[in-house]
């Protein structure tokens, strides 16, 4: 299953992701939209050390999420592996247990103040906003295993050439 | 294979889904003494208020059992189980035989042993006909009062507020909310509430409660009395009680389970009974900040102790590892605030790290014990609040990022690079 993958080295911190990703999530997909009506990016880019560095949710496999969603919004999907409060019979009610349980802080609340703001992954899209607009390459939605195998052979040849 | 799960809530719906997740083909049954489909509890305020209907508290979707092929064995109470047998005998006299056994039975509302408990109009908040049963004697009302200062006596203080009654919360200790927050985080938390107009009674126990009057009676005022510790008689049409809970052991107690206050359980969520698990507020479970087993009943931990019971029960050991047993997320008016772990350190090994905005009502405050993050208390900005509870959870030296930790910044980018 494709996840989206960050490398960190590759960010500017050029925020490009998080306009993709309020335009993707705005009224008409697009960025006039996602201004006027303020649509929330679901992709955070944090300073880290003078550094930047994105963060997002990973749609883990066992999700504390939707463990501790006691509305029953909180949901993976177990085909797309797609980890959401939206869209699904049970309405988040914006207790902010989720926030409380997510170990990477990828669950924020939404600036309505009412329920909880996630990355849905943009809901199936063949590859989504934040991966597609991403300027330096930072971010990619490909295979866990080929994304781990790359950066084995990046280390691989660094440790062998000392650089 | 004959899986029974006794009890439809948080731990045994979790069981009951990742069961038939992992076992395609055995058989799944839930007994549930109510009568009606998964609803959350923590959603009964919700109900309250008048902005949940009784289907939006239904925290799995309609077709739920049907989809999970779960047999569902509704208003029937399980009394005794038989271990040797491997059978459960329900109140209509039907022997249910199980291969694994799940006891999820959760907890019920304490009610102290004062004069007057068993009045007319007194109920505790823990059962859907509760909420029923108090929406229908507040539509007489104008006055209630309710007895405790917890997230249940606060969240139906708010909610019985917004429908329009006079709302008087008393609470035995000086604070809100003693069990977690210190006096800082409950003293914001109450302003808070009382600027909506919610009245506060605190430090001061209740004494009785005593019934209508003859003439109350004759004029149909229901109008019950609380009696305080001090002598204070308030008045009230309705009364709350929200004092805690506890574990509803009666059923385990049958199969000679071991028993302390709840059913304490191994790493695999089995009881000391062959082929009987537990999970969720009846359970007994390792705290992992503590070490300590104990109750934990919250609901994220019950999902947790359910799913991790279910993969053992189908055979797959999986460890539970334990969870942070204190842990808790509120809003009530305006302001958010996350409790967690040891946020009230009593001793001069702990080190506390802590900031405080009153004029944004912020407050944050970070409990260390020999460089590792054991509890914390975070106030209007709860953003990263995972953060923290992962480092509490692993026990991760904190040493590398100290200064960092109080940080309104804070992320997971300081953990990963």
């Amino acid at each position: 299953m494709k996840q989206i993958m960050v490398d960190v080295e590759r960010c500017n911190g050029c925020l490009t992701c998080t306009l993709a990703c309020s335009a993707a999530h705005s009224l008409t997909d697009t960025i006039v939209a996602a201004m006027a009506a303020k649509t929330p990016a679901r992709i955070q880019v944090m300073p880290v050390k003078g550094k930047a560095v994105p963060l997002m949710c990973r749609h883990c496999e066992e999700p504390a999420c939707v463990d501790a969603c006691m509305a029953g919004a909180m949901q993976k999907d177990p085909v797309t592996g797609i980890v959401t409060n939206e869209g699904n019979e049970q309405a988040c009610v914006g207790c902010w247990m989720c926030i409380m349980a997510c170990p990477y802080g990828a669950v924020t609340q939404h600036p309505n103040g009412k329920t909880a703001l996630k990355c849905d992954r943009c809901r199936g899209r063949e590859t989504p906003a934040c991966v597609e607009s991403c300027p330096n390459n930072a971010l990619r939605f490909v295979e866990v295993g080929e994304f781990a195998a790359e950066k084995a052979a990046k280390t691989a040849v660094s440790q062998l050439t000392g650089t | 294979m004959h899986h029974v799960i006794i009890g439809n809530s948080a731990a045994g719906i979790r069981a009951a889904e990742t069961l038939r997740y992992l076992d395609p083909v055995s058989d799944i049954s839930i007994i549930s003494e109510e009568d009606i489909h998964a609803y959350s509890r923590c959603l009964l305020p919700d109900f309250l208020a008048g902005s949940r209907s009784e289907r939006e508290i239904y925290f799995r979707p309609e077709d739920f059992y049907a989809r999970n092929r779960i047999q569902t064995i509704f208003g029937s109470k399980a009394e005794s189980i038989d271990p040797e047998q491997r059978r459960v005998l329900l109140d209509d006299g039907t022997r249910l035989s199980y291969d694994k056994l799940l006891i999820a039975t959760g907890a019920s509302s304490t009610l102290p042993p004062i004069p007057g408990i068993d009045s007319p109009n007194v109920f505790g908040l823990r059962h859907l006909r509760d909420a029923r049963n108090i929406l229908k004697a507040c539509a007489k009302a104008r006055r209630v009062v309710i007895i405790g200062a917890g997230f249940v006596g606060l969240e139906a203080a708010t909610a019985l507020y917004r429908q329009g009654l006079e709302v008087t919360v008393v609470e035995k200790m000086p604070q809100i909310l003693p069990q977690q927050f210190d006096t800082l985080a409950a003293d914001i938390i109450l302003q808070d509430i009382q600027a909506e107009g919610i009245r506060f009674v605190l430090g001061r126990g209740i004494k009785e409660i005593s019934p209508p009057s003859v003439w109350g009676r004759i004029f149909s005022n229901p109008g019950c009395g609380v009696v305080l510790e001090d002598g204070t008689r308030l008045k009230a049409e309705v009364i709350i009680i929200a004092a805690g809970t506890r574990p509803n052991v009666e059923v385990a107690l049958s199969a000679g389970i071991k028993i302390n206050r709840g059913i304490p359980v191994n790493d695999f969520m089995e009881t000391n009974v062959p082929h009987i698990y537990a999970a969720g507020d009846v359970a007994e479970t390792k705290d992992v900040v503590t070490g300590q087993t104990g109750l934990t009943p919250i609901w994220p931990n019950a999902s947790a102790q359910g799913r991790t019971a279910a993969y053992n029960m189908v055979g797959h050991p999986k460890a539970y590892g334990g969870m942070i047993g204190l842990q808790n997320a509120v809003e009530f008016r305006d302001v958010p605030a996350i409790a967690m772990g040891i946020s009230r350190p009593a001793g001069a090994d702990y080190q506390v790290l802590s900031s405080y905005h009153p004029e944004k009502n912020r407050y944050k405050k970070l409990v260390l014990l020999n460089d590792r993050l054991v509890g914390m208390i975070l106030v209007g900005d709860i953003h990263q609040a995972g953060i923290y509870g992962a480092l509490i959870k692993n026990k991760a030296s904190v040493s590398r990022f100290n200064d960092l930790l109080l940080r309104d910044d804070f992320s997971y980018g300081y953990l990963a690079t």
